[in-house]
């Protein structure tokens, strides 16, 4: 039981983890990670009712798909706009990276996700080490098939995950007007591939985009 | 949960779909053979019998679904010499967006990867490359209107 305390302490800290794309934004009151998880959770269970899902994996792959976030940044497709485009790059490049609001090519991509998923794993095991083996196991299958998108929960908690981050850019750019919010909206059509997330997808754009410049 | 469609899978794919299969029939069929852990532990639910069936369950309703992908697989050719300027699945697009470059590989929703660049041919923006050949411009609209230039295609299948 002390471990599973431990754990929820360290969890915790998510509740005042600001996020990284917000604040490159210069969002004052930017949304934490927890808050992403819970308004994620609500998404994927609403729109994953009624659907060849099971909704019990998909609600705890939402829950607990940014625990690494605990120790590892959440590096943006900003900070991968800032990767050079030729040579190797470190880890350390990546930590210390200035971000730019542009929209990053695939090699840039890449090259960000390498790093990106070493660190990641390495915040996961740390947050997982004194749990015991079968909440470890079972919090690290969910992580893994929600990272690479192995089953079909995992491929729609992971396409919900950029729709919630587009809502919430969307949310942003009415009240502040500082969100790239074109790109997001031109990005959201190479990312989604579920019928019922595209539907929503729409649906959203016609809340906020009606009047958005082409 | 069955997903009743095509799967449109690479020859790497595929072989990586029946691996995972062969491994988790396997590694089912270990755990059944043994004696599993009683229900009742003194009065109470045995949480070990609990973590098992939780186990057997989850490898259950992956074989199943790996099953339905396996029956449903349709391998990603390459295309005919004359036909490789055409965007077809498998394919490398090299294309021209927002002023940009960028590069998209066009494969089936189980192997897409847009973070690395692989889109699905179910995406908006991947049923809208598909069939489209060298030299057109692919627009993809509502409501904010994004042109894709096509500056090449390529294929890399084995």
């Amino acid at each position: 039981m002390k471990d599973l305390l431990d754990f929820l302490i360290e969890v915790g800290k998510l509740k005042g983890k600001k996020r990284r794309g917000w604040l490159i934004h210069g969002i004052k009151d930017a949304e934490t990670t927890s808050e992403h998880i819970f308004h994620l959770a609500i998404l994927v269970w609403v729109l994953g009712k009624n659907r060849k899902l099971n909704l019990e994996k998909v609600i705890k792959m939402a829950l607990i798909h940014d625990l690494c976030e605990v120790y590892s940044p959440d590096l943006t497709s900003y900070d991968a706009a800032a990767i050079k485009e030729k040579g190797r790059v470190t880890i350390n490049d990546v930590l210390t990276i200035k971000p730019i609001t542009g929209r990053p090519t695939t090699n840039q991509r890449k090259k960000m996700e390498k790093v990106k998923q070493i660190l990641e794993k390495r915040a996961m095991k740390k947050i997982l080490s004194k749990l015991s083996p079968n909440l470890k196991k079972e919090i690290n299958d969910l992580w893994l098939d929600y990272e690479n998108g192995i089953t079909a929960e995992g491929r729609f908690v992971k396409q919900a995950d950029r729709i919630i981050n587009l809502l919430q850019g969307l949310e942003y750019w009415k009240k502040y007007g500082r969100i790239k919010h074109g790109l997001w909206v031109r990005r959201i059509k190479e990312v989604i591939d579920d019928p019922v997330l595209l539907d929503f997808v729409k649906v959203v754009e016609n809340k906020f985009c009606k009047k958005c410049k082409h | 949960m069955i997903e009743e469609k095509k799967f449109y899978l690479t020859k790497e794919g595929l072989e990586r779909i029946k691996k995972e299969y062969k491994t988790l029939r396997e590694l089912k069929l270990a755990k059944t053979k043994g004696e599993s852990p009683k229900v009742l532990h003194s009065e109470d639910l045995n949480p070990e019998y609990l973590a098992f069936q939780e186990d057997i369950n989850f490898l259950e309703s992956r074989i199943i679904e790996l099953e339905n992908i396996i029956k449903n697989a349709e391998l990603i050719k390459l295309p005919r010499k004359e036909k490789q300027n055409i965007v077809d699945l498998g394919a490398t697009v090299l294309v021209e967006t927002d002023g940009q470059a960028d590069e998209f590989t066009l494969v089936g929703s189980l192997e897409a990867n847009p973070s690395i660049g692989k889109i699905s041919n179910e995406s908006p923006v991947g049923s809208a490359l598909l069939g489209r050949k060298v030299g057109d411009a692919v627009v993809v609209s509502s409501p904010i209107q994004t042109t894709y230039k096509i500056k090449k295609v390529k294929y890399h299948l084995s």
